[in-house]
């Protein structure tokens, strides 16, 4: 197909900037603009028609974490990054860890079985994750019949620029399935497409890896296993 | 948010002037830029990823974006705000559609509500942007499932084949509303000249 005569151009670039156009489509047409100005052209003047229908939306002041990160980020120069042990999924570590972890995930439940009973009762799935130093540094639950996991940081983490956490399902055989990324501080709710107790019935551990900015590219773990944990079933 | 033309005219100028600042390295205009659009584009990334969490990952990935290279941005190609504006929701988008999994699905209810509470609908965030300008004229002009499906991408970032399941309406029908909206919006702004 010729993108480049003005009329598919145009069409193209109306669906990319309104932000229809599917992933794989959006990707490359992103590329293609880069170096072809027919193509920047139009997705600038489609960029001017639609940018003024953002202004109504509400403003939101942002924690001023992000202002301290941008500000971390650029006195880094930005080209500071982990050197990638690749390979390293399905290296010993992970089980190791996976072990480790046994003392973390008994106080975790120590604490989750200590907090005042609820008015309900709980059917809750609960996973510490550690690193290699066995300190648990995130902390999952769900509520078996609920569609959202719940990830807390337990402490604020610092990975390289230009990278991302992401949260991985661990099934007993078959690939790792991506749950989502995680952020670097604070709490991130998941949505599952199904109950938790369902969506994690043949998972035994969670794990999170570091990725290149935005998630895995391939849908499966590249980078290393930073921290994992077994899943814990209160019920 | 309702500007006037001349504090737009004026706001403009003061933005293209800090990014020339900024392309030069000058952190005191980044930080300004920074405190007059950071709360707009996260406005912008909310509304599209639903999360704090993202949406502050986007803020922070384009503005440290914005640093690096303030130097590519062109006065006489685009507006500053509109420049900025797109850096933003084409990191929200590119996530979305990336990791579906992490897009909130428009079937959870509470979370539908807990949007429906505290923000104005898609629609009304369309006819309210469309004030005082010829993009209000252009916006009314359209047939009510066009409004519908262009308010839904455009400000919650669906995605063709969400607009079908969300408008329970075939795949096709929806593509060609969008298509039409596209166009119709088109010869309405160029006509109005709108458009650079």
């Amino acid at each position: 197909m010729n993108y480049r005569t003005p009329e598919r151009a145009n069409a193209l670039a109306a669906h990319y900037v309104l932000g229809t156009m599917p992933a794989r489509a959006r990707s490359r047409f992103a590329r293609l603009a880069r170096t072809d100005s027919v193509l920047g052209d139009a997705i600038r003047a489609w960029e001017a028609r639609l940018s003024p229908l953002a202004q109504s939306v509400p403003p939101v002041e942002p924690p001023e974490r992000v202002w301290m990160a941008i500000l971390a980020r650029i006195d880094r120069g930005g080209a500071a990054s982990a050197p990638e042990r690749r390979g390293a999924w399905a290296s010993v570590s992970l089980w190791r860890g996976l072990a480790l972890t046994g003392f973390a995930t008994a106080i975790a439940l120590a604490v989750v079985l200590l907090m005042p009973p609820l008015e309900r009762p709980e059917a809750t799935l609960v996973a510490v994750l550690a690193g290699d130093d066995a300190k648990p540094a995130l902390l999952a639950s769900a509520d078996r019949t609920g569609r959202v996991l719940t990830v807390k940081l337990i402490a604020p983490l610092a990975p390289a620029a230009d990278r991302s956490l992401q949260l991985w399902a661990l099934p007993a055989t078959g690939n790792p399935r991506s749950l989502g990324l995680v952020p670097m501080s604070g709490i991130v709710r998941i949505a599952l497409p199904v109950a938790a107790g369902t969506a994690l019935q043949d998972i035994p551990a969670l794990a999170v890896s570091l990725e290149p900015s935005g998630g895995s590219p391939t849908g499966l773990p590249t980078g290393p296993v930073l921290y994992s944990g077994p899943i814990q079933r209160l019920y | 948010m309702v500007v006037d033309p001349a504090r737009q005219l004026e706001r403009s100028a003061r933005l293209m002037e800090l990014l020339a600042r900024i392309a030069l390295a000058d952190r005191s205009a980044f930080e300004q830029l920074y405190r007059l659009t950071s709360p707009h584009l996260y406005g912008v990334a909310m509304r599209i990823l639903r999360e704090s969490a993202a949406a502050e990952e986007v803020l922070q990935e384009s503005f440290v974006n914005v640093w690096h290279h303030a130097g590519s941005y062109v006065a006489a190609r685009s507006q500053p705000l509109t420049w900025l504006t797109s850096i933003v929701r084409n990191r929200c988008l590119d996530r979305l559609r990336k990791h579906d999994i992490e897009t909130v699905s428009i079937d959870d209810e509470e979370h539908a509500m807990t949007i429906a509470d505290r923000s104005p609908t898609p629609l009304e965030l369309l006819l309210s942007g469309a004030d005082a300008s010829a993009v209000r004229r252009c916006v009314e002009a359209l047939d009510a499932v066009q409004k519908q499906a262009i308010a839904l991408a455009f400000y919650q970032g669906l995605s063709h084949s969400e607009l079908a399941r969300h408008l329970r309406q075939p795949l096709g029908t929806v593509k060609s509303w969008v298509r039409r909206a596209l166009e119709r919006l088109k010869t309405c702004l160029d006509g109005a000249g709108v458009a650079r």
